[in-house]
């Protein structure tokens, strides 16, 4: 089959090893990062917030279902120049520098630890035990442009472009198995399970608006030129003609 | 909140998606996608496929795919998809990968030692 033998001890101890070290390495990354994670502390402030703005919305989308004097009074409590929640509440204007938050920090550290130092020394250490091999030959021509990647380690100008050295082989199964990975551990594996759960119990009302000020303008100012329709004010003939019909 | 909604206005009668569903929905299929790329990607190494032969066997087996969601669908297959032409096309790319790294694993244990 191939023009150039291979020792078949290679395919035992240097092929196999390679896919098998790469695919426990990232279950291992994937629970490791799940201890590292910590829960996002929440503050209070900002989930109200963040409730507000979509109580408010609900409102104006909504609001045609309500009758004139309900809206009304909703909006009101919105909108009041003296007692509206949007014009009592002051927030200080947010975006702060991220790097000066400790917890972003440690965060970003944990990111780090977990993607970043692992592909460093295992791809560091198959370098080291497993360099100089060609492990295997892609099934299918490749034109010499791929050479570099692909036979990283094996500098020979004759070989056919095809062949696989193993530390090409263990990059290609890095990046190949992320995908068996979602199918192994589930959907949004690695670092960020915890966080969809988190998402998902709380919805939208983790995502706060970056600068709660803002938003609470625009809010008001969207909320104070809706002007309310009531949907149901033909309801009762609506539904009269209906029966009407079909008698 | 996340529920609900995305809603096209026909004149004739708004079709609201639930979000959830929807995204269950990709979930799914994408789970059913990595695992054909995996599965056929085995199957074209064993069976030592070379070249344009193996992307030829990969479309194949994506079309196949393809055809098994309809026939599990059945004939309302809108109540689960949007659309049925991106549910062919969706993540063909990304399987791709997995596929040719299956192909070229089972094909280097097979055939070229």
């Amino acid at each position: 089959m191939a023009e150039l033998l291979l020792d078949p001890h290679i395919r035992f101890w240097v092929f196999l090893p390679i896919v098998v070290i790469t695919f426990l390495v990232g279950i291992v990354r994937h629970y490791v990062s799940i201890i590292l994670s910590s829960q996002k502390k929440i503050e209070l402030l900002q989930v109200q917030d963040s409730q507000v703005m979509i109580r408010a919305r609900l409102l104006r989308e909504n609001g045609k279902y309500l009758p004139r004097q309900s809206f009304a009074m909703r909006r009101h409590w919105f909108n009041n120049e003296e007692t509206g929640y949007f014009k009592v509440q002051k927030r200080a204007a947010a975006s702060q520098n991220p790097m000066t938050d400790p917890g972003m920090m440690t965060d970003m550290l944990k990111g780090n630890v977990t993607n970043v130092l692992p592909m460093i020394v295992i791809g560091g250490w198959i370098n080291w035990m497993f360099s100089g091999f060609l492990t295997t030959k892609v099934p299918f021509p490749l034109t010499l442009r791929f050479k570099p990647m692909l036979q990283r380690g094996v500098e020979l100008a004759y070989l056919d472009a095809s062949w696989v050295s193993s530390a090409s082989w263990y990059f290609l199964n890095v990046f190949g198995l992320r995908t068996i990975y979602a199918l192994v551990l589930g959907e949004n594996n690695a670092a960020d399970q915890s966080k969809v759960m988190q998402e998902q119990m709380s919805g939208a009302a983790m995502a706060m608006p970056p600068d709660p000020k803002a938003a609470f303008k625009a809010e008001w100012e969207a909320l104070e030129i809706t002007e309310h329709k009531w949907a149901l004010s033909n309801v009762e003939s609506d539904l009269l003609s209906i029966t009407e019909d079909k008698n | 909140m996340s529920g609900t909604t995305k809603s096209k206005d026909n004149k004739t009668e708004p079709i609201a998606y639930s979000e959830a569903a929807l995204r269950n929905n990709a979930i799914v299929v994408e789970y059913c996608r990595t695992s054909m790329a995996a599965l056929s990607g085995s199957t074209a190494g064993v069976l030592g496929l070379t070249g344009l032969n193996g992307f030829a066997f990969y479309v194949l087996s994506v079309i196949t795919l393809w055809v098994m969601f309809m026939i599990k669908a059945g004939p309302n297959w809108h109540k689960y998809y949007v659309s049925r032409q991106s549910l062919l096309t969706n993540g063909f790319f990304g399987a791709l990968f997995t596929y040719v790294l299956f192909w070229t694993f089972i094909y280097g244990m097979v055939h070229v030692y």
